[in-house]
């Protein structure tokens, strides 16, 4: 705010004015439509397009080696680009660094012809060499594994003969090879890194890169800026900057999009779907998500070395009161009240946007909403009421489950209420830890229940391997890729045989199968698919790419397609005119009420001269 | 209200400059005998209990009068008898069925309508009834809130100031530290570290409201403890214990009570305030916990105003009352402000 500058200059006249360009800044804020009708243009003062995106979520890291969030990775596709990427039409393999990729007969030994005119944004050429060097680190670096480990496990080796040539020897086959979701970065910068687990990627800017977009600045939870990439091979993107700022509250995020702040917003509750669709120059997106929203239970957490650790509570080892529990959730409850239809009912693991992979129970194995089965099926376990009601573990204790949640996402209170309700009513005591980070009792095992949720890449390794032994920490110290401590032989076998499966239908089959075991575990209840409910001002962004292009996502796609591919609408239109006028009318509302103030105290003061000492 | 002050009670305000502790051997100032020589000894009666009961009556009745005279002061109680009413019959108007959230009888968001007068919430809940059934949580967070910051202070603010020397240095430096710390950031602090629960909100606002109290009482204290009879009240060999439960305490009980009826509405907006951060117990309902549910839900946004007004108004109305009703006991307690203007 420029009106600070002005204090330090001597005299009343300025600092009324001050003053009252102060009050009438407070004004126009705290009352978004009257005195500012008119949305601000997206571009700053010197004509810039600047394309503003809000997001909530904080990033985890900045370094590809670490980061798992949806946000992170997000960036990092608009940072770097990796071997291959998807369609945005029907999400099969297209061309990333890598222009053309194929196996030897065995299918042990992949190919890669890596283009020669992706150059990274300090000058130098993006090689082979970078490719294999980031392989490699991953391979031999623990550090390096923690985020895309799965996808260099069966690795033997990986060698660059030539600047345009990477190959791969697998030890197994592996049906991701076209499917690597690992952004490639460059070997001249980062082999400077000696811990890649502390190293975040965020103190020199730019950040060196080949990607659509190149990071400019980050502060953490304020923003996230990007500057186009002119070279990029498959050409620059058409807004001059991109940033992500944090709105940590919806409603704020919403109320900038509406004075035209912000360009996007995503993550939309259903009040402010309905109240965004009436407004003018907004367009409402709302699409089957890629996101599945589970309720994970605690089964013991384990490290790889043997070791438990955290203190979930023993009732939920046992596989009955899991099922009980999921029983006594109404899923079409939570579709129809929570979500307000924005969402679908929770079956498989994966969401049915990827219609190959999506599985449902059948008939027989079917968990349907049974409360009264729910409590045959805990007295059979051997939980019974006691005389208050509740139901006891094999302490004696009544059973108070702690059910984690992320204090910023609301759906994860509102369900917890009805899981309050509805398991209250078996006897069994919900206990809600709402934080802002949940990940320090996350990873230390400490909870009992937790709110979970993925997003889910065309390709499913990833999603699967978070729930392998293999994904374990090392020890309870470390933290490994697992998700929530599942740990289960039968699920590791089909995983094994799914990533060794080439064909595609065959693979499906496979993952449907471990979709299944899944299921019957209870480790990971499914919810709801929610659907992506997302905003933009179409007075801001003329076009934008849709993945599935058809009916799409547009924040957290798998690519850069969107914010690549938005161009920005034509300038012009009055609303520089009518935004004076709203600064205007500010003011002279702000002096006004000042005057009013001011001429209420002096009376005030008069009448009680009488009485002050 | 009874105050069994042996004398008027003294201002509360500006604590008078402490006179030296008079020679044991200088003549008494004023003639009273012993402390329960009061107008009322007068109409004679039946030894000293009922000489102390009648005193009692007497000085309520007198209170109640001067009270009356403040309308302000009737409104707010008036306001605050129909609230304590609503609250208490709360369970057999509406019952505690009105937060469940399974049995919710209306449509997400619905606009207000005969069936429901203040609309539902997010859930279907009738606002109307959420917006009773939080009153009890909201009055009784305040009240407990309130009384916990009042003993806090009381209690510093009497030993304090009776004990002088070291002690009352280190208290005043540790009373003064949290007059500094800014409260809401203190609060907020102790409800993160804290599990969420009621008693966490209680304890985060009673710990961090109590300096202002400890402040006063302690001036009051210093301005009895000064009096003679404090000083025969020693030479007759009162402890510490007879001279600060005896004769400061009920010296000092106006003060705190007007003190308690004025914190009990900043803590109720604290408790807003701290719900409406997200720090309550998101399962409680509570009018700072609606006001959060209804951000959350995006009722800004999207302009349902049933659902923000209700628990803002009540928050209000509530916090207005215990000002209005605090403002009147102070001015009848304290000659000095009870001037009528």
């Amino acid at each position: 705010m420029d009106t600070h500058g002005r204090y330090g200059t001597r005299g009343t006249v300025l600092r009324l004015l001050a003053v009252a360009g102060t009050a009438a800044l407070t004004l126009t804020v705290g009352l978004v439509t009257p005195l500012n009708p008119a949305p601000q243009r997206a571009e700053a003062k010197d004509g810039k397009q600047v394309l503003t995106v809000a997001v909530a979520q904080s990033v985890d890291s900045l370094s590809p080696f670490l980061a798992a969030r949806l946000v992170s990775t997000s960036i990092f596709r608009l940072m770097y680009e990796y071997l291959t990427n998807y369609d945005p039409k029907d999400d099969h393999a297209v061309p990333g660094l890598a222009t053309k990729w194929e196996p030897s007969a065995d299918k042990l030994t992949w190919t890669y012809t890596i283009r020669d005119n992706s150059e990274w944004s300090d000058g130098r050429q993006a090689t082979a060499e970078d490719a294999a060097w980031t392989f490699n680190t991953m391979m031999t670096d623990q550090g390096a594994a923690t985020a895309n480990g799965n996808f260099v496990a069966n690795f033997e080796k990986v060698t660059a003969p030539s600047p345009t040539k990477l190959v791969i020897e697998l030890k197994k086959p592996q049906a991701t090879m076209a499917a690597l979701d690992v952004p490639i970065v460059p070997k001249h910068v980062w082999e400077k890194v000696d811990d890649f687990t502390k190293f975040g990627n965020d103190k020199s800017f730019p950040v060196v890169g080949n990607g659509p977009f190149i990071l400019t600045d980050y502060q953490a939870d304020s923003y996230v800026r990007l500057k186009p990439n002119k070279s990029f091979w498959r050409g620059a993107p058409k807004f001059d900057e991109l940033v992500f700022k944090y709105y940590k509250d919806g409603d704020a995020a919403v109320a900038a999009l509406q004075k035209g702040e912000v360009s996007f917003v995503s993550g939309l509750t259903p009040a402010q779907a309905a109240a965004l669709k009436t407004q003018e120059h907004v367009t409402v997106n709302d699409a089957p998500g890629r996101r599945f929203y589970a309720l994970a239970t605690n089964p013991g957490a384990l490290a790889k070395n043997g070791k438990k650790f955290g203190d979930g509570h023993e009732s939920l080892l046992n596989q009955k009161v899991r099922r009980a529990l999921f029983m006594a959730v109404d899923r079409e409850t939570v579709v129809d009240k929570v979500f307000q239809g924005y969402a679908k009912e929770g079956e498989g693991y994966i969401p049915p946007r990827f219609s190959s992979y999506f599985w449902k129970p059948a008939d027989g194995q079917k968990i349907s909403y049974d409360p009264a089965g729910a409590a045959r099926l805990l007295d059979e376990a051997g939980y019974k009421k006691n005389g208050d009601g509740k139901r006891v573990g094999k302490d004696g204790e009544p059973i108070t489950y702690r059910v984690l949640c992320h204090a910023t996402d609301p759906p994860d209170k509102a369900v917890g209420k009805y899981l309050q309700e509805w398991w209250g009513k078996l006897g069994i005591g919900v206990s809600l830890d709402c934080r802002d980070n949940v990940s320090d009792p996350w990873l230390a095992g400490e909870y009992d229940l937790a709110f979970d949720g993925w997003s889910v890449n065309p390709d499913p390794d990833f999603v699967f391997s978070i729930h392998t032994c293999a994904a374990l920490p090392a020890t309870p110290k470390d933290v490994g890729a697992t998700d929530n401590f599942i740990c289960d032989k039968k699920y590791d076998a089909l995983y094994d045989q799914q990533l060794a499966e080439y064909d595609a239908a065959e693979r499906a089959e496979i993952v449907k199968r471990m979709e299944s075991r899944l299921y019957d575990t209870g480790y990971m209840n499914v919810m709801a698919y929610p659907n992506a409910v997302e905003a933009y001002r179409t007075d801001q962004i003329a076009s934008i790419t849709k993945m599935p292009e058809t009916a799409g996502n547009i924040y957290g796609q798998d690519g850069y397609w969107s914010w690549w591919s938005a161009t920005p609408a034509a300038a012009g239109g009055s609303s520089d005119d009518s935004n004076q006028t709203g600064v205007v009318i500010g003011i002279v509302a702000g002096v006004v009420v000042l005057a009013g103030l001011g001429a209420f105290f002096a009376m005030r003061r008069r009448a009680t001269a009488e009485d002050r000492e | 209200m009874t105050t069994t002050d042996p004398d008027e009670p003294t201002p509360p305000i500006n604590p008078p400059i402490i006179p030296p502790v008079s020679p044991p051997n200088a003549p008494p100032m004023a003639p009273p005998v012993a402390p329960a020589v009061a107008p009322a000894a007068a109409e004679g009666g039946g030894g000293p209990r009922a000489l102390a009961r009648q005193r009692r009556r007497a000085s309520a009745a007198r209170f109640w009068v001067r009270y009356r005279a403040h309308r302000s002061g009737l409104l707010g109680l008036a306001a605050l008898a129909l609230l304590a009413l609503i609250a208490l019959t709360a369970p057999l108007t509406i019952g505690s069925d009105v937060q469940s959230v399974t049995d919710a009888p209306g449509r997400p968001m619905e606009s207000p309508s005969l069936e429901f007068p203040l609309g539902t919430d997010q859930f279907g809940r009738s606002l109307l009834g959420l917006v009773v059934w939080g009153s009890r949580v909201s009055l009784l967070v305040g009240l407990l809130a309130a009384v916990l910051s009042v003993a806090i202070g009381a209690l510093i603010g009497i030993t304090a100031g009776h004990f002088r020397g070291w002690f009352a240095t280190v208290m005043m430096r540790i009373t003064d530290w949290f007059l500094v710390m800014p409260t809401l950031v203190l609060a907020i602090v102790l409800a993160t570290v804290l599990s969420r629960s009621l008693g966490t909100i209680i304890l985060a606002i009673g710990v961090t409201t109590w300096p202002t109290t400890a402040r006063l009482v302690r001036a009051q204290t210093l301005a009895v403890e000064s009096r003679p009879y404090i000083e025969r009240a020693k030479a007759l060999g009162g402890g510490h214990w007879h001279v600060m439960s005896r004769h400061v305490l009920p010296n000092v009980m106006p003060l705190v009570l007007a003190q308690t009826t004025l914190i009990i509405s900043s803590a109720i907006l604290s408790e807003a305030t701290l719900a409406f951060l997200g720090l309550g117990d998101p399962t409680v309902v509570s009018w700072g916990g609606l006001l959060q549910d209804a951000r959350e839900a995006g009722a800004v946004s999207a302009g349902k105003w049933w659902y923000l007004v209700p628990p803002g108004i009540a928050i209000a109305v509530v916090a207005l009352a215990f000002t209005l009703c605090g403002r009147a006991v102070e001015a009848v307690l304290n000659p000095r402000l009870g001037v009528t203007r």
